[in-house]
């Protein structure tokens, strides 16, 4: 055979392996969209009703839900505050030690096993409590929230042209007020991204919930300092037990918190670039 | 005394090792249009950022020397450039109104957060004089709550000056303000300054002799940071005395 | 009192010297104080964090020291006395299925990658990235349920029993795959589920080689393979840093993984085995870790070389990507 041909040959082999590889890394995300579908839709289109909004002994994830929406609402009382003032640092100095030194905690904390923080939590908030509750689980998820929302600041203001910069500061403003009173509404819709961003990941953490939260299915929860229940938690809880009856309800319970990812990352990801992971 | 609105003693700009202005004297006369002109890249705009210390946006910036706006100098210690930057306005190469406020609230927003203002009333007053001043009334007034996006380029810097304006500065600084407008726009932009010399002392940086000829009564030919020369307009582009400027002036020198 | 300074210390020096304190103290102005006590407020969770698993560990290490990593045995028991542990079969688990996962994740990363940017016609790229973001963004407990009713049956069919049947004499296939709970299992889980974030490196990394190179490659008659060859080994630093990034990721999952590894205390290389990893134990310990005088500490150390762990490779992993990026910006 001609070296020309080995070399065709190999051309030929190199495209289809990439192509084969591609999809194979491509085709779960299809494969468990599909699976959640298949197998959760029959579940909720039972009786839809008393399933979103039934307690666990009647059928349903309501108490869930809602706990996972107050937990939702909770991280980010707590950490949407420290996440933009941080983010904002990090933008202003940027070649500062401390700036830097921010740079590198915030990328560290992004990858961060979420186990230990939740562990932690635990550690400082549930134990001297002395109960689970939703407040120790907003508290890691919090530390979870925080860097993708700081990141996320950072990176929309580093994309205001200097030119805005130097109107404001020309305008005879302090740099407190250049920084919140025009670059940071300038930047909002960067920020906004980066809050669903981190409010999308944050719903879908288990890991931070399992010593910290409790658990709640019963009954509704009516107190942040008492044990509350949460979606991805229920569906962990249900799948380690032998019944198929849960399995069935995990499964129903995994599709409402696929729906609900979907639907904030998905036009958030279609009206922007690039995605920090 | 305070003949002049700015004035510089030995004037010497840094970044970093490398020296930008090498020891500048100029001595800008007040109700006057001033332009200093010179080839791209030879620091007028760093000269200009100078007079209002918003050359202190750039860490690697140093200066020496001394500049004196009306009679005080600005770079002493005991001044905080934010009073000197509501004293002193400026105007940019490109037209910048913020996107994100409405017409109004651009030429409120220093008005605002300057707390220059005490009510609703004053402020509808001050940026409808703002935007008169700036000659753009007329064109904005039934759409002051829309957006600049909605408005030409010569008509966004109109509202850059009116942005200014409304601060009631004494002295106007424009980087290259029609660098980027179209023709009509320019000359608006030209006119306008005319008019208001008769209230404010400008300082014009512009990269075409032309447009200093057209609009300056004094010129100051920048080139490799130092004034080359400068004087009255009429004489310094008619007889020229250095042959830099000469060649510059005829389109020689870029 | 200037003038009273200058008669004692010769006027014209202290001038810059003043100037200097002056400048510095005006330097710290508003913005500064309120952002500033945020940022020291992280960097002092992150701290206490760490303190808190060291202080909790401590019992631990008075007890056994720093063997507790280096034993494999977990007796747990009423009486304090009779209580062992050793961490070492977690740690296995965690480096084993890590491992394992950045096996998976190298070639697809890298063909993902290549496969983006260069195969793709424009209007497609964005769709695929877009895909590969919402794998990095899924609740991992969708992958845990979607890997015990879906994955690992797959698995255990297809793959580990056929390979079971046949090729048992080789040691990494020797154990027997009932329930297909095992490292392998985890392996791949993980491995897709960590793909995602080298490819985003990768592919980064990849998009930004300067044009020139990817000319010069052409011009020189290359066929496509040769050229890419070129260009990946170009851009080497940035796969490393890609992997190590990935395995960061790839120890700390817990959710997905404590439900398909069995959890079980093995130290056994064959990959049809189940294991535990450090974070897999710690989710299923950690519940009934009260009863046990002297199990807790435990959990604590290996939470903390958990930590320790994670905080090594993200450190490298970002010190490496930094580094190649600042050298080879053109």
């Amino acid at each position: 055979m001609s070296e020309y041909k080995i070399r065709k040959g190999k051309e030929i082999a190199f495209t289809i392996s990439i192509t084969i590889l591609t999809f194979l890394g491509i085709l779960p995300l299809f494969h468990i969209i599909a699976t959640v579908f298949v197998n959760g839709l029959p579940v909720i289109t039972k009786e839809s009703f008393t399933f979103l909004t039934g307690t666990f002994s009647n059928g349903g994830i309501g108490p869930a839900i809602a706990g996972t929406f107050i937990l939702i609402f909770l991280s980010s009382l707590i950490g949407l505050p420290v996440a933009l003032l941080v983010g904002v640092y990090a933008y202003e100095y940027p070649n500062s030690i401390i700036g830097k030194a921010t740079e590198t905690l915030l990328q560290i904390m992004l990858e961060f096993p979420t186990i230990l923080v939740g562990v932690f939590a635990m550690s400082i908030i549930a134990i001297p409590m002395g109960t689970y509750s939703a407040f120790a689980g907003a508290f890691a998820l919090a530390i979870i929230l925080m860097p993708y929302v700081a990141v996320y600041t950072q990176e929309a203001m580093r994309q205001i042209p200097f030119t805005y910069r130097e109107a404001s500061f020309g305008l005879g403003l302090s740099r407190i007020k250049v920084i919140f009173r025009i670059l940071v509404p300038l930047s909002k819709r960067g920020i906004l991204t980066g809050v669903l961003i981190g409010m999308a990941k944050v719903a879908g953490e288990t890991a931070p919930l399992l010593f910290t939260i409790g658990g709640l299915y019963e009954s509704y929860p009516v107190s942040v300092t008492k044990p509350v229940g949460a979606v991805p938690l229920l569906i962990y809880t249900l799948v380690q037990s032998p019944s198929k009856g849960n399995h069935r309800m995990a499964w129903g319970a995994s599709l409402i918190l696929l729906l609900i990812f979907l639907l904030i990352f998905i036009p958030i990801r279609v009206s922007l670039k690039e995605v920090k992971l | 005394m305070n003949k002049y609105a700015i004035e510089t003693k030995d004037l010497k700009i840094y970044y970093g090792r490398k020296e930008i202005i090498k020891g500048i004297n100029l001595r800008i006369p007040k109700h006057t249009i001033f332009a200093i002109m010179g080839p791209s890249g030879c620091g007028k705009s760093t000269l200009l950022r100078a007079f209002n210390r918003l050359l202190e946006l750039n860490k690697d910036a140093r200066i020496e020397g001394e500049v004196l706006v009306f009679g005080k100098n600005i770079y002493a210690h005991n001044v905080n450039p934010i009073n000197v930057r509501r004293e002193i306005g400026m105007v940019f190469q490109y037209p910048n109104p913020f996107p994100h406020l409405t017409i109004y609230d651009n030429v409120a927003l220093g008005l605002k957060l300057n707390n220059l203002v005490k009510n609703k009333d004053e402020m509808n007053k001050r940026v409808r004089w703002a935007l008169e001043k700036a000659s753009l009334w007329e064109e904005v007034k039934d759409r002051l709550w829309r957006y600049p996006a909605c408005l030409s380029g010569g008509q966004k810097q109109r509202l850059v000056i009116a942005r200014t304006l409304a601060l009631k500065p004494k002295i106007l600084l424009m980087d290259e303000p029609t660098a980027n407008i179209d023709p009509v726009g320019t000359r608006n932009i030209e006119k306008l300054l005319f008019e208001l010399k008769k209230d404010y002392t400008i300082v014009l940086v512009t990269h075409k002799p032309a447009q200093a000829a057209r609009t300056s009564d004094y010129v100051g030919f920048l080139y490799l940071g130092k004034i080359i020369e400068v004087g009255q307009t009429k004489n310094v582009f008619k007889k020229p005395k250095n042959e830099l400027t000469k060649k510059y002036v005829t389109g020689i020198l870029v | 009192m200037f003038r009273f300074f200058t008669l004692f210390t010769g006027g014209r020096k202290m001038k810059p010297c003043f100037n200097k304190i002056f400048k510095s103290v005006r330097r710290i102005d508003t913005f500064q104080i309120i952002t500033l006590p945020a940022v020291i407020f992280v960097f002092l969770l992150f701290v206490l964090m760490l303190f808190v698993y060291f202080y909790n560990a401590l019992p631990a290490f008075i007890r056994e020291g720093l063997a507790v990593y280096f034993k494999n045995i977990w007796q747990a028991s009423e009486e304090p006395g009779k209580e062992y542990y050793g961490l070492i079969a977690a740690i296995w688990g965690t480096v084993y299925t890590s491992m394992i996962a950045i096996l998976i994740a190298l070639p697809i990363s890298i063909a993902y990658s290549v496969f983006v940017i260069d195969y793709v016609p424009k209007k497609l790229k964005n769709i695929f990235i877009i895909v590969s973001d919402m794998m990095a963004g899924l609740p991992t407990i969708i992958y845990g349920i979607w890997g015990v009713f879906a994955l690992v049956p797959f698995l255990q069919k297809y793959i580990m029993t056929p390979l079971y049947k046949n090729l048992s004499f080789i040691p990494i296939f020797s154990y027997p795959p009932v329930t297909g709970y095992s490292y392998f299992s985890a392996g791949v889980l993980l491995g897709i589920m960590v793909t995602p974030f080298a490819s985003a490196v990768i592919r980064e990394a990849y998009q930004m080689i300067p044009f020139t190179y990817r000319e010069a490659a052409i011009s020189l008659g290359l066929t496509r393979y040769e050229a890419t060859k070129i260009l990946l080994g170009y851009i080497k630093p940035a796969i490393f840093s890609g992997m190590i990034l990935a395995f960061g990721r790839a120890v700390g999952e817990t959710v997905a993984v404590s439900l398909i590894i069995g959890n079980t205390f093995n130290l056994s290389p064959s990959l049809f085995a189940p294991g535990y990893t450090i974070s897999s134990l710690i989710a299923n310990q950690f519940g009934n870790a009260y009863i046990y005088r002297h199990m807790l500490p435990v959990l604590y150390a290996g939470g903390l070389s958990l930590f320790i762990i994670g905080l090594i490779v993200n450190i490298v992993g970002l010190y490496l990507l930094r580094r190649w990026q600042e050298n080879v910006r053109i």
